[in-house]
């Protein structure tokens, strides 16, 4: 038996609920929550990298490229082609590559966004 | 000559444009956020307090867009039709009785001009449509037409039960009448529901927005229309939705009366009829927001089948009871 | 007297672009003519230039929804062709993963078609709901849409006991929520103006156009690819396949909210019977399969999904093919936007005809030609495709 209106109670039980939208980005910015093991930026750590290549080959981006430094090969992570798979961090055998929460990654020059 | 003046000021200010056109920017900043309350959202928030100045700065944003005519429109009739609508529903509000019990002005038969000029209106929707050649306006402006044909016979029946018992075509008369007991608590109960639900297909909104309906014509019989047409457009759609609630206020709630200081008479006048023509707005908010929308052939099908029996019904008794 | 409308590749409704002509008398559609072009982002060429590692992250962004569905299909596919297993607790996480994007798809789908119809409220409701789903699958996976949770050799992470407590809870409200979501499709008298003897699809018709997933579903045919072909741990995992018998949008909806209570059955199941042990084969970066091919299907949340590889001994893939339920159901949408004798189909129905089969454009694009002088576009034929690969073929020769 259809009831017109069937939705009335809920929808005003709604008037009384605190709001489901976060005021983010101007007020409530501690309100955004990440889990631990959230796929965020990447931070790279140099004295553990000792220059294997295996993040160069395993990006599926090509976001990383390899320079040579004073203490050898080592990679620089161009952060807007970076599709956040997580595949460098999780093959590194030294664990030099972590991915941190940082989500916020835009600029206004690419050159900005690279991570030495 | 200093009673012209005065009516002049009347006219114009209070209770004439001005405050109209504030009050109707106001009414929908509420309609906008009971409407996302009621969703659980949180409705415009960052213009001015609350958000309060966002229809303001809608209507502002849209005055300083381009302003673009298709080739193929009918350039006449594409120009004059906003300001039409606009000038229409403007005329309109000085019918109400918004700080006495009659308006700024006010005459025998004045419900009469009122319902024939909403009809106009609609007729006016037609001519916008069809006006801007392209198809979509075509299909809304059409569909627009076989919902007059659905609505207009109960929303006059209704009107109609409320003027037989008060003996009156005037709106003035129809208030002074209502000094007793208001008319929604004695049998035009009925005649109230069916004045809302076509109050609301009049205002072409949902589960009425068909001839506007954006999933499937775009934007109906307004598509072509940009810049400061569509401010006219908008800002005349909130007088229309403010005249709706004022008339409902009048005729069923009593209009502006209520427990009253001597001395302050307008004043509270005037915020007895603003609140009780809130609260038909926020009905028609609710309403709003519990419903999906209507095809065309089943508005049509439920308003001859359902509203218009339950129309004279009503009629028949306004007539036996009192 | 009849025109064309278009529902043009730029609508500020449908979020992707797809041309539909439709031919309408008055306020009745005639005719239709469905363009898939638009989308046509050169994909299976893709495929050829990456090795299979990167190819997970190819296959996993052909479409942002069934994500989930396109990564289990590349990777089962890969690992038939290297002949390994994976371990059992990988089986199980892997389908709990796919159920939740399942769920996810759904809800997603149940806002757009509370949406076409107009009904913002229930659009606004679901949507909020569906950020409890994308939050669990933020924790187990680390990120809410695009899981990448699948490799070649089982999955990525594991999950602990804290999650694992999320995920129940979570699977309570969504239960005692989608079961809200019903009654009000069920008893809410505008949308079942809207939804009933809208878009039927006869069973017949069905068969004969290769309709997949819940359209077929929701005309009585018992078919899915869980229960006829198990895949990952389907066989162990019990369920029940949801079918009605109306043949309309209205069905197709229900079909769609049934789906989505059997699978928070079926997490709570895998839940509780999680296998202990290894969540990953131990693989080479670079993988070298020895010559084959192979095909693999899986039910992704809109219908049947396929993928195929041919391998040629190197590192990267010979030849791949996806074939999309989308894609599938287009014939049948054609069929069922057309009037015939005493069906009607009127402008108003053809929103929610189109959301009904759950289209997901960016799974479809398919190649037109378009001549701009002469202002025609044509397609080919199955047999001037084979006509002109030979004779390319023959030239390369």
């Amino acid at each position: 038996m259809p009831k017109p209106g069937f939705m009335v109670s809920e929808v005003y039980r709604n008037l009384f609920r605190k709001r489901a939208t976060i005021l983010y980005p101007f007020k409530e910015r501690e309100l955004v929550h990440l889990p631990e093991g959230f796929r965020g930026r990447i931070v790279f750590h140099r004295d553990k990298c000792i220059g294997c290549r295996i993040c160069f080959m395993v990006c599926p981006a090509r976001a990383i490229e390899m320079v040579k430094d004073e203490k050898g090969l080592r990679p620089v992570f161009h952060i807007y082609r970076c599709i956040y798979c997580g595949q460098c961090a999780e093959n590194c055998p030294r664990k030099a590559i972590e991915m941190s929460d940082i989500f916020e990654n835009i600029a206004f020059d690419k050159k900005t966004l690279v991570v030495k | 000559m200093i009673e012209i003046l005065y009516k002049i000021l009347e006219i114009l200010v209070f209770p004439g444009f001005t405050f109209i056109g504030l009050l109707s920017l106001l009414y929908e900043w509420i309609d906008r956020k009971f409407y996302a309350r009621l969703q659980n959202r949180v409705g415009p928030l960052y213009a001015g307090p609350h958000g309060i100045l966002q229809p303001l700065a809608d209507f502002i944003k849209l005055l300083a867009k381009e302003d673009i005519t298709p080739q193929a429109a009918d350039k006449l009739l594409f120009t004059l039709t906003p300001i039409i609508f606009f000038t229409l529903n403007l005329l309109l509000t000085l019918l109400l009785p918004i700080y006495s019990t009659s308006g700024v002005i006010s005459f025998t038969g004045d419900l009469i001009f009122f319902v024939a000029s909403l009809t106009i209106i609609s007729i006016i929707v037609y001519t916008a449509g069809i006006a801007s050649v392209n198809r979509f306006a075509t299909i809304g402006a059409e569909r627009a037409m076989l919902q007059l044909i659905g609505y207009e016979i109960p929303f006059m029946l209704s009107i109609i039960s409320v003027a037989l018992t008060a003996n009156s075509l005037t709106i003035r008369n129809i208030v002074e009448k209502q000094s007793g007991l208001w008319y929604v608590f004695g049998p035009h109960i009925l005649s109230f529901i069916i004045f809302v639900i076509t109050a609301q297909a009049e205002l072409e909104r949902v589960p009425f927005d068909i001839p506007e309906a954006e999933q499937e014509i775009v934007a109906g019989w307004l598509v072509e229309f940009s810049g400061k047409k569509l401010a006219l457009f908008r800002i005349g759609r909130d007088i229309e939705t403010l005249l709706l609630c004022g008339l409902g206020a009048a005729l069923f709630l009593g209009g502006p009366a209520g427990p009253v200081i001597p001395g302050l008479e307008p004043l509270l006048y005037t915020l007895y009829f603003v609140l009780k023509s809130i609260v038909i707005l926020l009905i028609l908010t609710t309403l709003r927001a519990i419903f999906a929308r209507m095809r065309i052939d089943q508005m049509i099908n439920i308003s001859w089948k359902y509203l218009i029996p339950l129309a004279l019904i009503s009629v028949l008794l306004a007539r036996v009871i009192y | 007297m009849s025109f064309y409308i278009p529902i043009g590749p730029q609508h500020p409704v449908h979020p992707e672009p797809l041309l539909m002509k439709f031919k309408v008398e008055g306020e009745q559609v005639v005719d239709v003519e469905i363009n898939v072009s638009y989308t046509h982002r050169g994909i299976e060429k893709g495929f050829e230039y990456r090795d299979y590692l990167k190819g997970i992250y190819l296959a996993e962004r052909i479409c942002g929804i069934c994500n989930a569905a396109h990564t289990v299909c590349y990777t089962q596919n890969i690992e038939q062709l290297l002949g390994k297993e994976i371990p059992p607790r990988a089986k199980y996480l892997r389908l709990i993963v796919e159920e939740l994007s399942r769920i996810h798809s759904h809800l997603l789908w149940l806002g757009l078609a509370a949406h076409q119809i107009g009904f913002e409220t229930l659009f606004m409701y679901v949507w909020r709901d569906r950020e409890r789903v994308l939050d669990v699958i933020e924790a187990i996976t680390g990120n809410r849409v695009v899981t990448s949770y699948n490799t070649i050799g089982g999955v990525r992470r594991d999950i602990n006991p804290q999650i694992e407590h999320k995920i129940r809870k979570a699977m309570d409200y969504l239960e005692k929520r989608t079961k809200y979501f019903k009654k009000v499709i069920m008893e809410e008298p505008t949308v079942l103006m809207r939804t009933q003897n809208v878009g039927i699809l006869k069973p017949r018709e069905a068969i004969e156009l290769f309709a997949v997933g819940p359209v077929l579903r929701a005309s009585g045919i018992k078919h899915d690819v869980r229960a006829d072909d198990p895949y990952i741990a389907h066989d162990e995992v019990p369920f029940n396949v949801a079918t009605y018998d109306t043949c309309d949008v209205y069905a197709r909806i229900l079909v769609r909210i049934d789906e989505v209570l059997e699978c928070i059955n079926m997490i709570r199941y895998s839940l509780d019977h999680l296998p202990s042990g290894p969540y990953r084969l131990k693989l080479p970066i670079i993988i070298r399969p020895p010559p084959g091919e192979s095909v693999s299907r899986v039910e992704a949340p809109r219908g049947e999904l396929l993928h195929y590889v041919m391998s040629d001994g190197t590192e990267k893939p010979y030849r791949y093919k996806v074939r999309t339920p989308t894609l599938a159901n287009i014939p049948a949408t054609a069929r069922m936007l057309t009037s015939r004798k005493n069906y009607v189909v009127y402008i108003a129905d053809i929103p929610i005809i189109f959301g009904s089969i759950d289209p997901c454009l960016c799974c479809t694009g398919r190649v037109a030609f378009v001549d701009i002088e002469k202002g025609r576009s044509w397609v080919w034929s199955y047999s001037q495709l084979i006509k002109y690969s030979r004779e390319r073929f023959e030239r390369h020769d």
